[in-house]
């Protein structure tokens, strides 16, 4: 096939994919897969290519950080501890309306800083609706800031988000970038939130006495059912969580030290037959994944992607402040209507490719890591990430919250959603704008 | 023995487009005329007759119950008073938001083991009974097979 051809035809299964993902027509995880087996037998990419190669193929330190943590999960969820920390929190908050949503939306960010944010809103929005049910509250607004709040702190570690794990693969940052980088402007979006929050439904929300004893009622302790399997998993967690603060120091993936945790708490939380934890895993996701590089990887073959990190740097006319703000400003706006794992997985090779023609004589990662490239990495970070909070399509965790208030008879328009989303949204990169440009190209810390 | 010769004959049966609240007054009727035999659900049949759906106690029940104590283990912090505060929300639901669709069927010369299977793969108490035009006929009720296999070990009605 002339490289001509395999251009076009590489471009159009790329485009039609993106396009059938965004128009929901299909679900999404059959289009990538069908793009993917495309690529392949249609001969833009070898099967060698789209299975091992590292550059072009499926990015296994993805999945397998994924899959790990979805074990892991799947063997806590049911010991209660979730639950414990939901009722205790309804409680620290006094059964006071506004606070209650204050500590919510703080403990739901910090949770997704750790868990994926899908995980953490199915864990945390049934204790909302059980808790707002006591206290005769409407449930809307704290759905709707409880899906804000995990998006945002799904922005502050490596682990939180998926676009945050594949960028860390591609660009071999390890945890602690992550977290010395992002985790900062997020402690600070988290804050400017809350007061945000206070000004919106600060007075609204008012409750009757009696309704708040029932919430104070309420034994926290009476929520966990396997005392030894939490010790086992908080044990096994503490490990993995060393582990991935560790891991750029001992050499090793994050998917290493994820694979470890899950494998070492299959192992001693006595799971006699494991298949329930392993089907519950969400195969669906990892193959969207799966089959998004391998699409992903065809185009990046063919020249199309380093075509399109041309058009952008002629666009920014080299400067790299420019860039950054274009990167950010463009993948909030993108991530807000589109998924933003096929974004970033478009991006990454993207940023890698600028990074080639501005510093052609660079490799590995003295190349990945220019200092001059940081700041780009964190605005892609922090754009698709925040991004997702501008509409109820945006992120996952959104669709999860509107699908849970529609089954109980209290739909969230799509309108509705964007009122609130799209305003915290614009704050939060906002504010994340004003970090980068004051840390990397003010102070250069 | 074969389906018809256990089916209770249908007595009673709602509309889709029938308010929930004639459930309650079917059931009712039902179970008075009908002491022995714990009619726990009503074919709901179209303008033709044609059956589609079954509105049981248990679909009440679960319009009663709150999606999100699905997803959780909280039922131990529920409150007094809360299963009938939530209860009125379900007034004026129509029977066809409510009832089960898609229902298992048996055709009335099909045996009655078949009966037990459908009841135990599928968790089911009620099947309805339809002829060979696929008309509702009568519905089988757990009871109804239960009190065959006591008539088999113990001889038949007294």
């Amino acid at each position: 096939m002339s490289p001509q051809a395999a251009f076009w035809i590489a471009t159009v299964i790329f485009i039609l994919a993106y396009a059938l993902i965004v128009s929901e027509k299909i679900h999404k995880t059959i289009v990538a897969l069908s793009g993917a087996a495309l690529m392949i037998v249609l001969g833009i990419a070898t099967q060698e290519e789209a299975f091992h190669s590292p550059e072009l193929g499926v990015d296994w330190n993805v999945i397998f950080l994924l899959f790990s943590m979805m074990v892991i999960i799947n063997i806590m969820r049911p010991t209660g501890i979730f639950e414990y920390i939901a009722i205790k929190s309804a409680k620290f908050a006094r059964g006071k309306p506004f606070m209650i949503m204050v500590v919510f939306s703080v403990v739901t960010a910090v949770l997704s800083a750790f868990l994926d944010n899908v995980t953490t809103v199915i864990l945390i929005a049934p204790v909302t609706l059980f808790i707002c049910e006591a206290l005769e509250l409407d449930v809307v607004p704290y759905l709707i800031t409880e899906a804000l709040a995990s998006n945002i702190g799904g922005t502050a570690t490596l682990i939180g988000d998926p676009p945050n794990i594949m960028i860390a693969s591609k660009a071999s940052l390890d945890f602690m970038a992550f977290l010395n980088n992002l985790a900062p402007v997020v402690v600070i979006i988290v804050i400017v939130y809350v007061i945000t929050l206070k000004f919106i439904f600060g007075k609204k929300l008012t409750v009757k006495e009696n309704l708040r004893r029932r919430v104070m009622a309420m034994d926290e302790n009476e929520a966990i059912k396997d005392p030894v399997l939490i010790k086992k998993s908080l044990f096994v967690l503490a490990i993995t969580m060393t582990g991935f603060v560790l891991h750029g120091m001992l050499h090793m993936e994050p998917a290493t030290i994820a694979l470890f945790g899950a494998a070492t708490l299959l192992l001693i939380s006595r799971i006699k037959e494991p298949h329930h934890i392993l089907s519950e895993v969400e195969w669906t996701t990892l193959f969207f994944f799966i089959g998004l590089f391998i699409i992903i990887g065809g185009v990046v073959k063919v020249g199309l992607i380093g075509l399109m990190s041309v058009k952008v740097l002629e666009l920014t006319q080299g400067n790299l402040f420019a860039t950054s703000m274009v990167v950010m400003w463009f993948s909030a706006f993108a991530s807000a209507f589109i998924d933003n794992i096929p974004y970033v997985a478009t991006m990454n090779p993207l940023i890698i490719d600028m990074a080639r023609q501005l510093w052609p004589d660079l490799q590995g990662t003295a190349l990945l890591h220019h200092p001059d490239l940081m700041p780009l990495w964190w605005s892609l970070a922090l754009g698709a990430c925040l991004g997702g909070n501008g509409t109820a399509i945006g992120a996952s965790a959104n669709v999860i919250v509107v699908g849970m208030a529609e089954k109980m008879g209290r739909p969230i328009s799509f309108k509705r959603f964007m009122l609130y989303g799209m305003p915290l949204m614009i704050e939060s990169v906002i504010i994340a704008t004003l970090y980068v440009w004051l840390r990397y190209y003010v102070l250069h810390i | 023995m074969k389906a018809r010769d256990l089916m209770v004959p249908v007595n009673a049966f709602l509309m889709p487009g029938d308010s929930v609240e004639e459930f309650f007054t079917n059931i009712r009727v039902v179970r008075s005329w009908e002491k022995t035999c714990g009619i726990r659900s009503l074919p709901v049949l179209d303008a033709e007759g044609k059956l589609v759906g079954v509105l049981s106690m248990h679909d009440i029940l679960k319009a009663v119950y709150p999606s999100y104590l699905y997803e959780t283990d909280l039922s131990l912090f529920t409150w007094d008073g809360m299963l009938e505060s939530l209860a009125p929300k379900i007034l004026g639901k129509k029977v066809a938001h409510l009832m089960t669709k898609g229902v298992i069927t048996v055709r009335d010369d099909h045996p009655l083991m078949e009966c037990v299977d459908h009841m135990l793969k599928h968790r089911i108490s009620t099947l309805p009974v339809l002829d060979h035009d696929g008309k509702l006929k009568g519905m089988i009720y757990e009871s109804e097979v239960f009190f065959a296999v006591a008539d088999a070990l113990f001889g038949g009605k007294e």
